[in-house]
């Protein structure tokens, strides 16, 4: 049988021969390929079936999300099949994995799809290519796609994030530190009235942005329209009482486009700067409400509700830096994206590359951090990440140190939690936030200083003094599920 | 505890050579010795400043306050004897014993000070101290600031605005006024207000033909060119006839006239052709290279009016 | 009086700290130089949370080296315009900011009267909001 040097067999008559054969010799391996610029690129972590050569197993999950189906088909022969098939390029065992370690043997396995195979602007079409089949293929065990790269041209396709970071800070007239932000909590049953009445106080009290929650929507306890109202109340009171501008992040998801568009349209009839959104609507709704957004000169929040299903275990799933990707095409412009020190899943590493991926208009490899390709942003705006989850004032150096300038710290507990109301905590966050800011420009080495600077500012500041007594102790140290697969190792000098 | 116990007293010692060192203001003497030939005076005057900045800069560690010394200065003296050089290392030395936080020069005229039209020089002004503070002002020939002749001349108001700030800014900046030594005289005569806030007035003299040549020696050597010895026998009389010629500027003129020489080094180089060319043919100047020049053929300076 | 925790107009990076004194300002000043952002001052007696445009005072200054030089300038605006809100702001060019990278008050008004609410009923209880400074109900330069 004639093969080339990949295992791919040369002749028409036999690779077209009814019957199975396998993926690598139908051609979707090829050891030699070397990606185009304007190929789509999707890095997966493979585990094969015992027994499963790799290669064979990256070349089944190229033909699965391209064009390929279990047995030889003639109609391949009616089009460029060379073109339309992906190819599976490299595989790589994945450090710290097979014999020798505790870990089954994981694979990376590197696929490159033509341009020609995706829809422009279609975050559904292309998705449904790389994550639509795949994942429940018998030949893997267990399947991860842990990064894409996205070649230019398709990114120019898409809209990207409807306001950015630049445009959203000069709305707000906010320069130069974190944006702060609450979620009022308890997260369900209040009524409108008590709900606004929360949302007041802490932007009174100097937070610039409050929040729904991911599942308040119209429920019994709480009507939209009456969410809304009493909220805008609120936003406005407080920004004639401060001189800023202020706002609460209106949830419009709900079951029907139709209803989240009368949502959104209610919400700008009512003045607020900016609307949010939930990830459990797809894909394809996001991409409408961020459409929207642009048309109508709307900030849009995405809460990444229900991402924890697939993003958490290491080895089965989607990395969130890959959603991230996928976000930042769809136009939403806030993300959570993890908090390093909060309550929830989160390594510092790979969460610096979340952001790194949301924020940056280049992206160098980045091993360490889980970048595994250069990607080019082709100008599309900055994602601005949200820090949510168990955060207080006590920990801003740190915050300040990890995440940043251009990021929402978001403190929720923090903030409404405070003994002395949630004005109070509102104020210690601001005092806190922009005592660190200010040593920060001054050049202190803030992050080792963070608490002493913390102390001075509570001096004349009793809410701050209060918050850190309060919260003095609180850390969530427990070990990440999804950690880094490449560290830095010191290699000695010559 | 008592209040004075972590306070030296006055029999404490003092490491002055450790501060000195620390400020490496021998880096920057022993460069100004390299560079500059001759300028015995400037040099001794630059030392003295540079001593009273160490002292005082050890008096304030032991809180023996004085107020800063004001440092403005004058720098008079022919085109060509160093001036600006020299004002480029004193803002050196005034960043490294910390009189100045940056430590750079910003060289201007009388045009970059002063507008023409009403409302247009105090902007100006204030845009230039502006870009100088936390460095060195240097303003050549500043005494064309003040044009008595003229009584809407707009220099008057630069001037007072200068003067505010070398008074109530000193921290901030240093101002140096350089030109010629006859002119700043009466410049400093019409305007006691400005005189009286200079503290170091520093006479820049001319050359004489032996640091000439040498001067021309140290040129060549930065651009990895050399004389050869008959070359440098005839660049000496060349020095001699050029001084008594109008127009001489000291190292300004020697630069001139070894740019010349170069561009006669490489035609004749050219005009060689047929035989190999060695690194050192590339890299010496001839004495023909200078007897071409005129001022052996006709006596004039070869940038005279008439030309070459 | 205006009735947030800090009795004041809270625009800005810094206004829930004690005003800034002149050493702190300057060493937020070099922050910006070392990053070669350009630094103004704008100044104006209207409070309004969107009152985008405040007046300059001078254009950007650009290619400085000390802040000294911008103190000067500070000082120099407070004089003129005692009773008014004055900011600086730091603007960086770099592609895909080409925005303000800072922003903070250094003067202000001796009393500030902030702001007042105004709502439009509307049907279906939708309101129209709309904020109003007091001082604006004064002529321009008589104001504070």
């Amino acid at each position: 049988m004639d093969s080339n040097g990949s295992g791919q067999i040369t002749d028409a008559a036999e690779r077209y021969k009814s019957g199975v054969i396998p993926y690598k010799k139908m051609g979707y391996w090829d050891a030699d390929y070397v990606p185009k610029e304007t190929d789509v690129i999707a890095l997966f972590r493979l585990t094969p079936q015992p027994g499963v050569d790799p290669e064979e197993a990256a070349a089944a999950v190229a033909g699965e999300s391209s064009t390929a189906t279990w047995t030889v088909v003639w109609t391949d022969r009616l089009t460029a099949a060379e073109l339309y098939r992906a190819k599976a390029y490299r595989v790589d065992l994945v450090p710290n994995t097979g014999p020798g370690t505790n870990t089954e043997a994981q694979y990376f396995a590197y696929i490159a799809y033509d341009l020609d195979l995706f829809e422009e602007g279609s975050i559904a079409n292309l998705t449904a290519s790389i994550i639509g089949n795949v994942f429940g293929f018998k030949a893997v065990k267990a399947l991860r796609l842990e990064d894409m790269r996205l070649p230019v041209a398709y990114l120019k396709t898409f809209q990207g994030p409807a306001t950015g970071i630049i445009v959203e800070r000069e709305r707000l007239d906010k320069f130069g530190r974190p944006i702060l932000g609450a979620t009022v909590k308890p997260k369900l049953g209040l009524s409108g009235r008590n709900y606004g009445r929360v949302v007041y106080e802490a932007l009174k009290g100097g937070l610039d942005f409050t929040k729904d929650d991911e599942n308040i929507n119209s429920q019994p306890f709480m009507h939209w329209r009456d969410r809304f109202l009493y909220s805008m109340e609120a936003v406005n009171r407080a920004s004639a009482t401060t001189g800023e501008v202020k706002g609460h992040y209106l949830n419009v998801t709900a079951g029907t486009m139709e209803a989240m568009y009368e949502r959104a349209e209610f919400a700008k009839s009512l003045g607020s700067v900016i609307v949010m959104i939930d990830l459990v609507i797809g894909y394809t709704a996001i991409q409408s409400m961020a459409k929207w957004a642009r048309d109508n000169s709307m900030i849009l929040h995405l809460h990444r509700a229900g991402h924890g299903t697939y993003t958490r275990q290491k080895n089965h799933g989607i990395n969130f830096r890959v959603i991230s990707k996928w976000m930042r095409m769809a136009g939403v412009d806030h993300i959570h994206a993890g908090t390093i020190v909060g309550k929830l899943e989160g390594d510092p590493n790979m969460v610096r590359g979340f952001y790194d991926i949301l924020r940056e208009s280049h992206n160098d490899v980045n091993l360490e951090r889980g970048i595994f390709f250069e990607q080019p942003w082709a100008s599309l705006k900055k994602v601005m990440p949200v820090a949510s989850g168990g955060i207080h004032a006590g920990q801003m150096h740190q915050l300040v140190h990890y995440l940043g300038e251009d990021v929402v710290l978001q403190f929720g507990g923090g903030t409404i939690g405070h003994p002395m109301g949630v004005q109070a905590g509102a104020t210690a966050n601001r005092v806190a936030l922009e005592a660190m800011i200010m040593a920060r420009n001054e050049g202190r080495d803030y992050l080792n200083e963070g608490p002493k600077i913390l102390d001075d500012a509570a001096k004349t500041c009793a809410p701050l003094r209060a918050a850190l007594d309060t919260w003095k102790d609180i850390t969530f140290n427990y070990a990440s599920t999804d950690t880094p697969d490449f560290v830095p190792t010191t290699t000695g000098s010559i | 505890m008592s209040d004075t116990e972590n306070k030296p007293s006055e029999l404490n010692e003092i490491d002055i050579d450790a501060i000195y060192r620390e400020s490496e203001i021998q880096d920057v003497l022993d460069r100004l010795d390299a560079e500059l030939i001759g300028l015995v005076p400037v040099k001794t005057r630059i030392r003295e400043i540079a001593a009273l900045l160490l002292i005082d800069k050890l008096r304030r560690q032991l809180d023996l306050t004085a107020g800063n010394p004001s440092m403005h200065m004058s720098f008079t003296g022919n085109p060509g004897t160093g001036k600006t050089t020299v004002a480029m290392r004193m803002a050196d030395i005034l960043h490294r014993l910390g009189y100045v936080r940056q430590g750079h020069l910003v060289a201007v005229t009388r045009d970059d000070l002063v507008g023409q039209y009403i409302g247009h020089t105090a902007p100006k002004t204030r845009e230039v101290l502006k870009k100088a503070m936390g460095g060195v002002l240097f303003i050549d020939e500043a005494y064309y600031l003040y044009k008595p002749e003229n009584e809407r001349d707009y220099g008057a108001e630069s001037i007072e605005i200068l003067l505010q700030v070398m008074e109530n800014q000193r921290d901030d900046l240093v101002v140096i006024l350089a030109g010629y030594k006859d002119r700043m005289d009466k410049f400093f005569e019409s305007n006691p207000g400005m005189s009286s806030r200079i503290a170091h007035h520093i006479d820049f003299p001319n050359y004489n033909p032996t640091e000439l040549v040498q001067i021309a020696k140290l040129m060549l050597a930065e651009s990895n060119y050399r004389m050869s010895d008959e070359a440098e026998d005839v660049f000496a009389q060349y020095v001699v006839k050029r001084m008594e010629m109008p127009n001489f500027a000291n190292a300004r003129s020697i630069r001139n006239a070894l740019d010349r020489a170069r561009l006669r080094q490489a035609n004749r180089l050219f005009n060689s052709r047929g035989r190999m060319l060695t690194k050192a043919d590339l890299m010496t100047i001839e004495a023909d290279d200078f007897l071409k020049s005129r001022i052996f053929s006709d006596g004039v300076d070869d940038n005279s009016e008439d030309g070459e | 009086m205006i009735t947030n925790p800090t009795g004041r107009l809270t625009q800005g990076q810094f206004s829930f700290l004690p005003d800034l004194t002149d050493e702190q300002i300057s060493a937020q000043i070099k922050w910006a130089l070392a990053h070669d952002w350009a630094v103004s001052i704008e100044y104006t007696d209207d409070p309004h949370p969107r009152n985008t445009y405040w007046e300059m005072f001078g254009l950007p200054m650009f290619d400085l080296k000390d802040p000294a030089a911008i103190l000067m300038e500070i000082n120099e605006a407070r004089k003129t315009f005692p009773n008014y809100y004055i900011r600086v702001m730091a603007f960086n060019s770099t592609r895909g900011v080409e925005s303000p990278a800072m922003s903070f008050i250094v003067n202000r008004p001796a009393n500030e009267p902030g702001l007042g609410l105004s709502r439009q009923e509307g049907q279906g209880r939708e309101i129209r909001y709309g904020f109003h400074a007091y001082a604006t109900d004064k002529p321009e330069g008589e104001r504070y």
